[in-house]
């Protein structure tokens, strides 16, 4: 008997000893949020060119990946990260989970740490029948909304769970200071407003353009051309549109920089480097649904239904660092509690 | 408790010993994966400090009921379990009445059919439920309604799993009541309602309840159906607690809410275990002989009995198949991660079920004599998997992301089915065998491995199969405690379930449908024994009740 859990122990620990995985010398560990996708060609050149493996580690949406990040500070389980923007790069360094010196172009609106990848809007989208065929015209302003005319048309994420939700709450407080808006949040949940856990669940199951209920939806400026691009069809003109209402749109800009910590940092600004090279830069606007932040890329032509909006918010990372997880709370009692 | 007889001739002198040096790593095992983690949360919540970085550290212990929106997560955790509770005790009870007490064609299948949601993994089972009760799901869109922001997705999702366990725990209990008495009765001219309110229903009555206290146990520290079926409203207290970590990383709070669900399971647990002790062990009586069905309403009775089954406890797994098979998107089971999660997925759960057995084996010998140390094996069933991971995370910040931990708490919810399966084997194991093969002069090595060991086999198989279908649909704890390279299929599964489009639900029917597969496999294990071992199995069996998933 001794002698068969003997047997079964030693197995047990040679097959933990066996699946800790020890990382390889060539490869370079990049954690980037559940939206990243470049084309698989451009990758392999990248391996080719460095000689590394990729390993792609996927951490979920944007904050659960940085909280993932702090998480396991004490053992960082990537070298790069992409994905991190200004909204969660004051909580990034706060943390102290990048490493703040030696990565080139350097971002003013991320901080020392982050070089700058793309940028975009969130903002409201509206399906475009759904609207006509309530015939009431389009709200003019964010306090329109609270008119009951527009009960029940907005559906939003969660700030609390979604990125992009808590974009659009920056945003209205940036614009309206933060009394009033949250007084206009409580308006909102007067009129019907609906809340969902992420972006995808309020796009893609909520949103009337999906047949939901909901005739508007925070999302953002580039969807409409993402839904021409994507459409079965071929379309010369998108089912939805951008509405660009005062305090409803966020500035978002995207970052790549170094895990503090990491095994491969030569490698790893490398990377940094090809997330701002020309062939990125181009492919990203149809794979990730964000604008280049180089101005010379050529945009992609179906960009033409995705027109940036001249007016938005972008409050600086220092306050939203400071304050963030306090408004997220407030948000939660306001809106849901 | 059946009474603890001489079970090892050889080693009797030697009882407390062995037992305990049998016990040492199961509990150490228990103590620095279980214990010590709830300890540091007791010490977390009480003085309000957290040991890791970005916490917020000014919550009081009494905030859950200070807080409206928390206090609505307490006391709905709590009510959406008893409202279950009541629902699987009112459809169950006449359910397993009929069950037990008809004979047709086709009742072993289905008695073993019902064994078959306690190894679907949580996530697969609120797939099936969204699938055929969500947005676009396959009853929804021919009733013409949704359940989805409403809090029957949740409730239909707890009866998938609880209702068979009643069910099943119902037929038992009535396969105990003597027939001699319940024809006494009738000869005395009680009615049949009456003789079953008089005779039967006191002998399955405390049976029943403790099933029940299980079942409230169960849904109210379940963390996958609440997460993917509660929504933003009906979401339970373990989520809350995952969500607080993962997107807010609010530590201190969770903390203080683990702590409370730490009080509250704890308290239906000590009520669960005294009922269980309150039951008299079962005694060998003669059983009612099951009658084929006459008359219309028998049959009817039946029919009706089998149609809530198969509506409650078999279309979710339907739907998932149909939808799967419906779906474009079996080209996803080649793509890289999917490859690589099965093989996440495979790998940690040969290694927990190694180790689950390595614990399970010696802890149920070490229990053989100690009632204690079978109470100790319960442990890991009574806390909830979000509050053993969120304690391992608070205690060992520097491993939080390392395999060893992850796979420990995996081996740790897993062995106490193959603890419960063995002791139950051990227990039914008849001595004289035993004795005889001693007397003929085998060595106490020899009779083990000629005599004992054939006949604990069938037990060990069904606990293992238990594990290792408790370790295949892990859900919360690799949640909190993986790496994103240690992706598993459950994990996949929830991502792809956040990603946007038909084409990643499509995916996510698939990969399900890939994982009921793989947990298929273990159900085959259970219940469909090899020749010969069929009475041994089922005497073992008797005592089993699974309860892994309801977990995950």
């Amino acid at each position: 008997m001794n002698r068969r859990h003997f047997a079964w122990a030693a197995t047990a620990l040679v097959a933990l000893t066996l699946s800790t995985p020890s990382f390889a010398a060539d490869e370079l560990r990049v954690m980037v949020h559940s939206s990243f996708a470049l084309p698989k060609p451009l990758l392999a050149q990248f391996e080719a060119e460095n000689k590394v493996k990729l390993v792609i580690l996927k951490g979920g949406d944007a904050g659960e990946m940085l909280n993932k990040l702090i998480l396991t500070k004490a053992k960082p389980v990537a070298d790069v990260v992409y994905g991190i923007d200004n909204t969660l790069v004051g909580k990034a360094l706060a943390a102290g989970v990048l490493e703040t010196t030696g990565v080139p172009n350097a971002d003013a609106h991320l901080g020392a740490a982050l070089a700058a990848v793309d940028y975009g809007f969130v903002n409201l989208n509206y399906d475009k029948a759904m609207v006509a065929k309530r015939a009431v015209a389009l709200p003019k302003t964010l306090q329109d909304l609270t008119l009951p005319a527009y009960k029940n048309w907005l559906v939003t994420p969660n700030p609390a769970t979604s990125s992009t939700g808590y974009a659009f709450l920056l945003a209205t407080i940036s614009s309206m200071g933060e009394a009033k808006a949250f007084e206009w949040w409580a308006q909102m949940r007067a009129n019907g407003l609906k809340v969902v856990k992420g972006w995808s669940e309020a796009y893609y199951t909520e949103f009337a353009r999906n047949k939901g209920a909901y005739p508007l939806v925070v999302s953002y400026a580039t969807s409409p051309a993402a839904e021409v691009f994507y459409s079965k069809d071929k379309l010369t003109e998108s089912p939805t549109a951008s509405l660009n209402l005062k305090g409803g749109v966020f500035r978002q800009v995207e970052g790549v920089g170094l895990v503090k910590g990491g095994a491969q940092p030569a490698a790893a600004l490398k990377f940094v480097e090809f997330m701002r090279s020309a062939p990125v830069q181009e492919t990203l606007q149809t794979e990730m649904w964000m604008y280049p932040v180089h101005t010379g890329t050529p945009r992609a032509p179906v960009m033409q239904h995705a027109a940036e909006p001249t007016e938005f918010e972008s409050p600086a990372a220092p306050l939203i660092a400071r304050k963030g997880s306090e408004w997220v709370a407030r948000w939660t009692k306001v809106v849901l509690k | 408790m059946p009474p603890l007889t001489h079970r090892q001739p050889g080693l009797q002198s030697s009882v407390w010993h062995s037992s305990f040096w049998l016990g040492l790593l199961p509990a150490a095992a228990l103590l620095v994966l279980l214990i010590a983690p709830l300890l540091r949360l007791l010490l977390a919540g009480f003085t309000g400090e957290v040991g890791l970085p970005g916490a917020v550290a000014d919550v009081s212990l009494w905030q859950p009921w200070q807080d409206d929106y928390l206090r609505w997560r307490v006391l709905w955790s709590l009510a959406q379990a008893g409202i279950t509770c009541v629902l699987a005790f009112v459809l169950g009870l006449p359910l397993a009445w009929v069950l037990a007490r008809f004979e047709f064609t086709g009742r072993s299948l289905v008695l073993r059919l019902l064994m078959l949601p306690f190894v679907v993994p949580t996530l697969v089972a609120a797939l099936g439920v969204l699938a055929l009760w969500g947005p676009h799901g396959v009853l929804s869109g021919w009733l013409g309604i949704h359940l989805q922001g409403t809090p029957w997705l949740l409730l239909y999702g707890n009866l998938f799993f609880n209702l068979c366990l009643v069910v099943r725990a119902g037929v038992d209990a009535l396969g105990q009541v003597s027939a001699r008495q319940v024809a006494a009765a009738r000869s005395l001219g009680a009615t049949p309602w009456r003789a079953f309110w008089r005779i039967e229903w006191p002998a399955i009555a405390p049976w029943l309840m403790s099933g029940l206290c299980l079942v409230f146990l169960y849904c109210f520290a379940g963390f996958g159906l609440a997460l993917v079926l509660g929504g933003q409203t009906y979401a339970t207290v373990e989520v809350e607690i995952y969500t607080l970590v993962a997107h807010e990383l609010q530590l201190g709070q969770a903390s203080v809410l683990a702590l409370w669900m730490l009080w509250l399971t704890g308290a239906v647990a000590l009520v669960y275990a005294w009922l269980e002790k309150r039951l008299a062990a079962p005694t060998r009586v003669e059983p009612v002989l099951r009658k084929a069905p006459q008359g219309l309403w028998q049959w009817l009775a039946l029919l009706a009995a089998l149609a809530v089954l198969v509506l409650v406890c078999l279309l979710p797994i339907g739907a998932i198949v149909w939808r799967a098979l419906a779906a474009d998107a079996w080209a996803t089971l080649l793509e890289p991660d999917v490859l690589a999660a099965l093989g996440n997925t495979l790998r940690f759960s040969v290694i927990a079920l190694v180790l689950a057995t390595l614990l399970g084996v010696l802890h149920a010998l070490a229990a053989q004599h100690s009632v204690w140390w079978r109470a100790a094996a319960f442990l890991p069933f009574v806390v909830s998997p979000v509050t053993v991971a969120f304690g391992l995370l608070l205690l060992y910040p520097s491993w939080t992301a390392s395999l060893p931990l992850l796979l420990a708490a995996y081996a740790l919810l897993a062995y106490p089915f193959v603890t419960k399966a063995l002791a139950a084997g051990l227990d039914s194991l008849p001595p004289h065998v035993l004795q005889a093969a001693r007397t003929l002069g085998a060595s106490p090595w020899r009779s083990f491995w000629r005599v004992t060991w054939p006949l604990l086999r069938p037990a060990l198989r069904r606990g293992m199969a238990f594990a290792a279908a408790t370790a295949l649909g892990e859900f919360a704890v690799t949640l909190f405690l993986s790496r994103p390279e240690w992706t598993t299929l459950t994990t996949l599964i929830y991502q792809r379930l956040g990603h946007p489009g038909q084409t990643s639900l499509d995916q996510a029917f698939v990969l399900a449908c890939l994982l009921m597969l793989l947990a298929l496999l273990s159900f085959l294990m259970i219940e469909w024994p090899a020749p010969g071992f069929e009475n041994s199995q089922q005497v073992a069996g008797t005592d089993v009740r699974p309860k892994a998933h309801k977990h995950a």
